[in-house]
């Protein structure tokens, strides 16, 4: 046990100098710097949901143009939350700072900045709560220095500011909470944060206008139905100059077995685009083979809830269009496609909120006979589940060889990863579409994932400082698979990752490319009646079919 | 004894201490973290600033161009460049290395230390300058990437090409 520190050793390492400064103090520290920080949300936009506090503003300018009675509305709608929420109760209680969540934050890990360590970061709404909320902050704050012994602070000007600064710096990733001895989950006092935020009009523009159009037109970026109809019939063009094969979806029919619902990202954003076109090509195949009739819809053409970034009410308005088209097209039941947080609004949320969905059936594919428990009673099942089971039963023809030029890693999403569970059917379908894979290391990857510092409506052009550097956590990972098996492609089975994943590699790993999964299924799957399959769903010769120059 | 020979009997203890002031650009309670030598996926700050410090030397000890410098640079200033550190302040971990070499490398070579870090100096200025510009240009591209692509593929806009516009200028 040689070593082991001796006592003297150990008393050696104790720094018990002063602390340089305090954390407290705001003044030296609230900086809201370009590059960190997303542009305030447009007043029409703020509108349009009924907000409050519809104007515009300026984070960097002194005046935020906030209510007269700011501090009266936060106080008010911090003490209903307390009440509202138990989780929040016990999570402003219960820390001890212990600091086991400090160094799992990606945005601390890769910003440096403290502030961005979960538990300081909590700590600057936690402050406010001893302050006006607990007996020993309101005894404390008679004596002098008490405040402080109490580690707790005034609901000031500078203090919100701070609050905003930062709470805009977290992704509600949930990483910090597998590593809280008491399961706090930092992601909710995030939630709380913002939505308080909203209650005096200090949303971002990059949450509250993909809110306000899909409220208004049914998708986050505002595209109306003729124009999302437009894009999966240019789709259908493509892919059969591809296959050969008029892989035409149905819309908005009703008695079909199954609605199908993605985020708007696969249909108008690369590269989401080439998981939809993979989408496509599966749907006709269950038609061609199994007489399954899945539908799509103009009306509830979008699967993220940006909702869920602003308040809990919000979130519920958004999430309902999914459960009310369902019922007017009289469907079985909800396959969703790849997506992020949509599963965790789903998972987690959807059932108390707008559930329970008893006019659907608890999904079973009517292809297999699994019945999915898990979805019994959201009655909504992720697409590399449904994939999953249809290829562990056989029923897909795949060739491989068609993504045989893809060495694929995968980053698993935090929200499906650590907000449902869903870990091996990714990596299942992967496996049977494609001969390479490499993991990155397992500190990275499942419960433990990175975050691609873009999630949570963070994934703005404003704020790439901040995203790089919370990127950097992940990206040194890729990198590592990269340089140890000449991975070149990530996977991943979310629409906010296929964009922010993009540029992540590019800036931190440009020699990767990013895929979702039913891309790769789309290449592999052999189609009844197709043709000669000589390119891929990018329209890149597939693997053998290279030109010679 | 030539500088490459002090600089390679002076590599761990050079090593260390530029590495700590490296660290200690950042808050201090940040240091204390980043500063751990861990598995380099729970720290990458870390392991990749004492990884690129470590190239440098070995870089000084040996031969070395500039351009050499700058592509070993490039990991901890692509880091630096994002971060909340004014362009001096993310270069300034380079000029540490004086302080760090005149404990301890032969004086006699101090003239000569100071020229070499000068060099990395100004390699270290220009990958900021690079990274700064890999991320206006992300920030500029990325929306055109993600969706003006998909847009214009489906026919929903036309974007003019430069003889188009050309074209109607001279017209």
């Amino acid at each position: 046990m040689a070593d082991e520190l001796t006592p003297d050793e150990l008393l050696d390492k104790i720094d018990y100098g002063a602390p340089s400064g305090d954390w407290m103090d705001t003044t030296k520290s609230v900086q809201i710097r370009p590059g960190m920080y997303c542009y305030a949300a447009k007043a029409e936009s703020v509108e349009t949901l009924g907000l409050p506090n519809a104007r515009p503003w300026n984070p960097i300018e002194e005046d935020w143009k906030l209510p007269d009675n700011w501090q009266q509305i936060l106080h008010e709608g911090i003490k209903e939350r307390l009440e509202r929420f138990r989780t929040f109760k016990i999570f402003m209680d219960v820390c001890v700072r212990c600091g086991a969540c400090a160094d799992k934050c990606h945005f601390f890990l890769g910003t440096g900045d403290p502030k961005n360590m979960p538990v300081l970061r909590a700590e600057l709404l936690r402050s406010v709560y001893r302050n006006d909320f607990t007996t020993a902050g309101k005894i404390l704050q008679k004596i002098p220095g008490g405040q402080r012994l109490a580690g707790a602070r005034p609901l000031t000007i500078d203090v919100l500011k701070e609050m905003w600064y930062y709470f805009f710096q977290c992704t509600e990733c949930r990483r910090c909470s597998v590593f809280c001895p008491y399961g706090i989950d930092t992601a909710e006092i995030t939630i709380m944060a913002r939505e308080l935020f909203n209650l005096i009009g200090l949303n971002i523009d990059w949450i509250a206008t993909p809110v306000s159009n899909c409220y208004q037109t049914g998708n986050h970026l505002g595209i109306q139905p003729h124009a999302f109809k437009d894009m999966l019939e240019f789709f259908v063009e493509d892919l059969e100059d591809i296959t050969g094969v008029d892989c035409t979806p149905n819309f908005q029919k009703k008695g079909a077995d199954i609605l199908f619902i993605t985020p708007s990202g696969d249909v108008f954003a690369d590269p989401g685009t080439y998981t939809c076109q993979g989408y496509l090509i599966l749907f006709k195949y269950l038609k061609d083979k199994y007489g399954l009739d899945v539908t799509w819809s103009t009306y509830a053409s979008e699967g993220g809830n940006f909702g869920f970034f602003t308040s809990h009410e919000t979130m519920k308005r958004l999430n309902a269009k999914m459960y009310a088209e369902a019922k007017r097209l009289g469907v079985k039941w909800i396959l969703g496609g790849e997506c992020g947080h949509m599963w965790r609004v789903i998972h987690q949320y959807m059932d108390t909120m707008n559930g329970p969905a008893d006019f659907l059936e608890v999904p079973v594919n009517p292809i297999t006979g699994t019945r999915f428990d898990n979805a019994a009673s959201t009655k909504m099942v992720h697409i590399t589940e449904f994939t999953a089971d249809l290829i562990k039963h056989g029923k897909l023809e795949l060739d491989k060889g068609r993504n045989a030029n893809r060495i694929m890693t995968f980053h698993d999403s935090c929200n499906t990863s650590r907000g449902m569970g869903l870990l091996d059917e990714p990596r299942y379908v992967i496996k049977n579409v494609c001969d390479n894979f490499y993991e990155m290391p397992p500190n990275t990857i499942r419960e433990n994932t990175f975050c691609c510092g873009s999630g949570s409506g963070l994934n703005a052009g404003e704020n790439m400082e901040l995203r790089m550097a919370g990127a950097l956590p992940r990206a040194t990972a890729l990198k590592h698979v990269h340089e140890k098996y000449g991975v070149n492609t990530l996977g991943t089975i979310c629409a906010i990752d296929r964009a922010a994943l993009s540029t992540l590699c590019e800036y931190w790993v440009p020699e990767v490319e990013v895929a979702g999964i039913h891309e790769l299924v789309g290449n592999a799957l052999i189609l009844p009646g197709e043709k000669e399959r000589t390119e891929d769903l990018r329209m890149e010769p597939l693997p053998g079919c290279e030109e010679e120059e | 004894m030539t500088i490459k020979q002090c600089l390679k009997d002076n590599h761990n203890r050079l090593l260390k201490q530029w590495f700590q002031a490296t660290i200690n650009t950042y808050p201090a309670q940040s240091a204390k973290i980043l500063g751990k030598d861990v598995d380099r996926f729970d720290n990458p700050v870390g392991a990749v600033t004492r990884e690129t410090l470590e190239d440098i030397l070995h870089l000084l000890a040996s031969d070395y161009t500039a351009d050499t410098l700058e592509k070993a640079l490039d990991p901890v200033i692509r880091i630096r460049a994002v971060q909340a550190f004014s362009a001096a302040e993310a270069v300034s971990f380079i000029f540490a290395l004086k302080d760090v070499g005149e404990t301890i490398m032969d004086s006699a070579f101090a003239r000569e230390f100071d020229r070499m870090v000068d060099q990395v100096v100004l390699a270290g200025f220009n990958r900021l300058m690079k990274c700064r510009e890999d991320i206006f240009l992300l920030k500029a591209t990325e929306s055109k990437r993600r969706i003006h692509a998909a847009f214009e593929r489906a026919g929903l806009v036309q974007e003019l090409k430069e003889e188009d516009l050309l074209g109607s200028k001279k017209s």
